[in-house]
């Protein structure tokens, strides 16, 4: 059939046919076996002659492969241990396979779903697409939710995809961080360990290699581009998502603040929603936050609503704000000068 | 650069050949239609996999492809019934695992619905995600969102669809006004950390949109629904302009400027003053105006007209007055 024909192969049958001929082998092939006999790559061999072109098309899917999840190992020839031309190539069947015992019920499809719908842009679309076709290739079929639902999370931080990126590969970043109440942002360089996001913010869990300590930044802070330095780590041996999340949960919660809201306003309707809010008997109401300055900021929209109470830094920081504000659009300095 | 997407388009073929082929195994006869409703795919994209699978195998014994190394189809079947019968199979026994990222991302997304009545079972929702890294490949990358608390207010509006009765709250709307509003929910929507209801209002006779975090007192009424989620064709977007926009020019620090996307005009032109973005955003009226500029002091400045301006500034001066009266 197309076995003998010396058409272009498209790029998905080449690599389809590899995803093949390295299930079914026990023991491997070799790099010149894949090239000789494999469909797509056959076609292109010159036997004895330079296949500079076709070895470096076969590196590159073998990357292709490899990110779609396909466990594609490389395994020395025995006998012949560090002898790079005889390194053989094979996808075992027990870490390709979705082990027999997982299955999903109907409502956990529903569920997967809906949580592949959060990425519907950004990042992380591409994989969760390629999840939810995964899913279907199973069989599964969902229970149809009772309400619709479009949930969706929006990365805005530029920093989000090349410190993904970085996280992955264990690959050391630098970045410039602006610390509030700093006027110079200084230049970090971290090994990233986990991405989280927290009262909506997204934070870099990071060790710092000179100091071995471990540091959160937010995300909104990185003032410059993220760029690798080309050195590596070594891949932390836990779940580091729990303890940058709990660190942060930590600070959350040592931060209190005491306000006093306009009843019946917008201000008491929604601070009063927040998690962990308590109304004390007075109607002041006591609120935990993460960031002084960001809370600040969130604060000074509501205005005349609110009167922040204690702690002083942030009485402080939401009264030089609105400050501003107002004298940023009195009729003095008709847009022109901003301080 | 074309060439960076080509790679990409035939990586997601690929993926799902993979899929597709112990789907096929499992049904031993289905057709093209079928298969492509179950995987939302359109038919042809399924007979052109179809065909591609038939035609692949492995090199074998001899490396030359043989009849027998390679998958087969009743083709028969296919070409004239578009049924899909696979006639001999090759190599893959069995569906493949997550990646480590695909993992991450449907892990990442469950924590971030914990607060839906249908994640309330906290015991079943880790499970689940342990199902998820013990099917995956790789170890699922360090992504991770804070779960909350199971939200009461979604859990009455589910109930309000699942009985089919009117849901009836308190809402608070931007201007400060407060009306008690009957509504039928249609959707639940979020941005990041913002909810949303997106349901017939009763009292405005038209779809509007709710945030969650302005309801107050939500109750079940007795009154059914006139309308059911699948009566209603939702807009894409959750804001839609009106006539009525008011037209607002502002300087806005560059860093800053993704923070108001949703109110900028797809055809507004922004230009650089003095090192900041010089835009134009639409709004309903000055009272939400005045909230969003006083919320991001010091990167968004109003330019025009005047009594935008005035609105700010009065209402950043009112805020500031409660600090210096006592």
């Amino acid at each position: 059939m197309s076995a003998s024909s010396t058409q272009k192969v498209p790029v998905e049958e080449r690599l389809f046919s590899l995803v093949l001929a390295l299930l079914a082998t026990e023991t491997g092939l070799t790099k010149n076996e894949v090239l000789s006999t494999v469909q797509g790559y056959r076609q292109r061999f010159r036997a004895g002659g330079d296949n500079a072109n076709l070895e470096r098309q076969f590196e590159r899917d073998k990357d292709d492969i490899r990110d779609l999840g396909v466990p594609l190992e490389t395994v020395e020839s025995p006998g012949q241990p560090g002898n790079n031309q005889n390194l053989r190539y094979r996808i075992p069947r027990g870490a390709y396979e979705l082990p027999s015992d997982i299955t999903f019920s109907a409502e956990e499809t529903t569920l997967l779903n809906l949580a592949a719908m959060v990425w519907r842009e950004g990042s992380l679309s591409g994989e969760s697409r390629r999840a939810v076709m995964k899913l279907k290739g199973l069989g599964l079929v969902s229970d149809e939710p009772v309400l619709g639902y479009a949930p969706r999370l929006r990365v805005r931080d530029a920093a989000f995809e090349p410190l993904r990126a970085a996280l992955e590969r264990n690959a050391v970043v630098r970045f410039a961080y602006l610390k509030p109440g700093e006027e110079q942002a200084r230049v970090r360089t971290v090994a990233p360990l986990a991405l989280v996001q927290h009262q909506g913010r997204w934070h870099l869990h990071a060790l710092e290699p000179d100091t071995q300590r471990t540091k959160t930044f937010l995300l909104r802070r990185i003032v410059s581009q993220v760029t690798t330095t080309g050195a590596t780590f070594p891949a932390p041996l836990v779940d580091q998502t729990k303890a940058a999340l709990s660190e942060l949960e930590q600070v959350w919660e040592s931060h209190t603040a005491e306000i006093e809201v306009v009843p019946d306003s917008d201000a008491a309707t929604r601070l009063h929603k927040r998690r962990g809010t308590e109304t004390l008997a007075n109607g002041v109401l006591r609120l935990h936050y993460s960031d002084a300055n960001i809370f600040a900021d969130e604060l000074a929209g509501y205005g005349p609503e609110v009167l922040v109470l204690s702690p002083p830094v942030l009485r402080a920081a939401v009264h030089t704000r609105l400050l501003r504000t107002a004298a940023e659009h009195s009729d003095a300095d008709e847009g022109a000068d901003r301080g | 650069m074309a060439e960076r997407q080509a790679p990409l388009h035939a990586q997601d073929k690929l993926a799902f050949l993979l899929s597709l082929v112990p789907f096929l195994m499992e049904h031993e006869r289905i057709s093209v239609q079928q298969a492509a409703e179950h995987f939302g795919v359109p038919a042809q994209q399924i007979r052109e996999a179809v065909k591609l699978i038939a035609v692949s195998g492995i090199p074998g014994e001899t490396g030359q492809y043989q009849h027998g190394d390679l998958f087969d189809l009743a083709w028969d079947d296919f070409e004239e019934n578009d049924q899909i019968v696979l006639t001999n199979l090759v190599a893959i026994d069995d569906a493949p695992r997550f990646s480590g990222r695909e993992a991450a991302a449907l892990i990442a997304g469950l924590q971030y619905l914990s607060a839906l009545p249908e994640n309330a079972d906290r015991g079943a929702i880790a499970t689940l995600m342990t199902k998820l890294s013990r099917g995956a490949s790789g170890v699922p990358s360090q992504v991770a969102v804070e779960a909350s608390e199971s939200d009461a207010t979604l859990a009455l509006i589910r109930e309000s669809v699942a009985t089919g009765v009117q849901l009836e709250f308190d809402y608070l709307n931007a201007r400060g006004e407060h009306e008690r509003r009957r509504v039928d929910p249609l959707r639940v929507e979020s941005v990041d950390a913002d909810w949303y209801l997106r349901g017939w209002c009763h009292l405005r006779e038209a779809v509007r949109t709710f945030r969650l975090d302005r309801i107050g007192n939500p109750q079940i009424t007795t009154a059914p629904i006139a309308f059911h989620p699948a009566d209603v064709l939702l807009p894409d977007v959750l804001f839609e302009g009106s006539a009525d926009d008011l037209i607002v020019t502002l300087d806005v620090a560059p860093a800053a400027a993704p923070l108001l996307a949703d109110y900028i005009p797809d055809d507004a032109v922004s230009t650089e003053v003095n090192g900041r973005l010089r835009t134009a955003v639409r709004v309903s009226h000055y009272h939400g105006l005045k909230r969003l500029v006083a919320g991001m002091p010091g990167v968004v400045t109003v330019v025009g007209p005047p009594e935008a301006r005035r609105a700010v500034a009065e209402w950043a001066a009112a805020g500031a007055a409660r600090y210096e009266a006592d």
